[in-house]
């Protein structure tokens, strides 16, 4: 596989060109179905195959510029969008971040803040996979029932919300001024309740050092009652200003590095598009059954991870590594063989 | 898709990932490797470098507001012609999208 090794000037390292189109691939696969930005992915990848910590995140940051835009792009065009809930989370979710980022400073004087941000990620993956795999379960019966009505609805109609689901109840509580999302099919929700949503969300992302897009998601489907393909959409949006927020700031500190930005974003813009479109042959439940799936799996990933932290074994943290490479392989597998059937589906019914 | 063909599926894609690790074994990411060693240096050595990859290395060097521009235009500009080249091809394929409908 040397032939396709390239000198990357910036962080003065050989690195195989291929493997990074096919990281970049990956994520651009994840970013454009999950509506997230997958550094909890780009990030380590590239630190396991020899790339400085901090010229990892800010080239993963770069690379998630690059390939949200198309992805957006072509969201914005399945009408995946709600420009006004993605303009609000944005705004309030760096507010959110800021404060979640001082609460780990102050962390850090006292003492190891480290462990108790792993600790925090661990039972925030865990707790959020088990909730949508409980709903999944929880939902399988309606969905059979309402799959068959969906087939009469014409095309423009929302989806119903579950009586007595979490954002049913936020829905009802009468908090002036109210807002409405036409965009998301949200008559009136109370603008408090949104702004604390995003404010908790932006929090927790600040806390844990991460973009937030596996917060927001599922935060936007489960708490505002957002449809999810919808949530997705709108997630990314915010994904593309902060990344390119995130990628502007990096390169100015001199930690991006150009070349692998490139390559990677190679495989990652046609990842986000193939991702963005399989989101069209996917039903809510099912994008929300992969996504548990995803982050449970990148949950184990990060309890070895502590194991090694504790142990010193460093078995634990090849084990880390490859269970999170193989979670993104087999995801971006999984959600490119639902592409392939939805499509020659859809063309068995065309002719 | 069944169960079975996502275990399998899965199972495949953790081989293959088992198998990455010899990248890293490669002559490139050796050195790689030796280099992670190294602190993080804020000037890039443009010694033995030429045409694209020197020019970069100049302009990391010389004016970091230039090179953080030049980095974020480029990446917008990519990412779009990109998208742009990868959507006529996948409409090409037949996979054009328009607005769906948003099913739970």
């Amino acid at each position: 596989m040397d032939i396709f090794n390239i000198y990357l000037p910036i962080a003065g390292i050989e690195f195989n060109a291929l493997l990074l189109v096919l990281i970049g691939f990956c994520v651009g696969v994840l970013g454009g179905f999950f509506g997230v930005g997958g550094g909890w992915i780009v990030t380590p990848a590239l630190n396991i195959f020899g790339f400085h910590m901090a010229f990892a995140i800010g080239t993963d940051l770069a690379n998630i510029f690059g390939q949200s835009i198309g992805a957006t792009k072509k969201h914005h065009k399945m009408g995946n969008i709600d420009w006004k809930l993605g303009t609000i989370s944005i705004v309030a979710s760096i507010v959110g971040l800021e404060a979640g980022s001082q609460v780990v400073l102050i962390l850090e004087k006292a003492g190891d803040v480290g462990s108790i941000v792993r600790w925090c990620y661990l039972f925030l993956m865990f707790g959020l996979s088990s909730l949508m795999f409980y709903d999944y379960i929880s939902s399988r019966p309606k969905k059979t029932v309402s799959s068959q009505d969906q087939s009469e609805k014409p095309q423009d109609s929302k989806p119903k919300r579950n009586k007595g689901s979490i954002a049913d109840k936020l829905h009802r509580i009468n908090l002036p001024p109210m807002i409405s999302f036409p965009a998301s099919g949200i008559k009136s929700v109370s603008l408090w309740i949104v702004l604390f949503i995003f404010l908790f969300t932006g929090f927790l992302s600040g806390f844990l050092g991460v973009g937030g897009g596996f917060i927001r998601m599922p935060a936007l489907v489960y708490l505002i009652g957002v449809p999810t393909a919808i949530a997705v959409g709108t997630d990314l949006m915010s994904v593309l200003f902060s990344g390119a927020y995130g990628c502007l700031t990096y390169s100015l500190k001199g930690r991006v590095e150009i070349i692998a930005a490139f390559f990677m974003l190679i495989g990652a813009s046609i990842g986000a598009q193939i991702g963005a479109t399989a989101v069209k042959y996917i039903k809510g439940y099912g994008i929300r059954l992969l996504f548990a799936a995803m982050i449970a799996f990148a949950g184990c990933s990060i309890a070895l991870e502590q194991i090694y932290k504790i142990t010193g074994n460093p078995s634990y943290q090849s084990a880390a590594g490859i269970v999170l490479m193989g979670t993104a392989v087999s995801m971006t597998l999984i959600i490119a063989v639902r592409l392939a059937a939805g499509f020659r589906r859809e063309r068995r019914i065309r002719s | 898709m069944s169960f079975r063909s996502i275990f399998v599926i899965s199972a495949l894609s953790i081989m293959l990932v088992s198998a990455l690790p010899f990248f890293e074994r490669s002559e490139g990411n050796a050195i790689a490797s030796e280099k992670q060693e190294t602190a993080l240096t804020m000037k890039a050595d443009t010694n033995h470098l030429s045409g694209i990859n020197l020019f970069i290395a100049r302009l990391y060097n010389e004016d970091r507001v230039l090179y953080a521009t030049m980095v974020t235009l480029v990446m917008a500009v990519l990412g779009t012609f990109l998208a742009f080249v990868t959507d006529l091809i996948l409409k090409a394929l037949g996979l054009e999208v328009s607005r769906i409908s948003h099913r739970e």
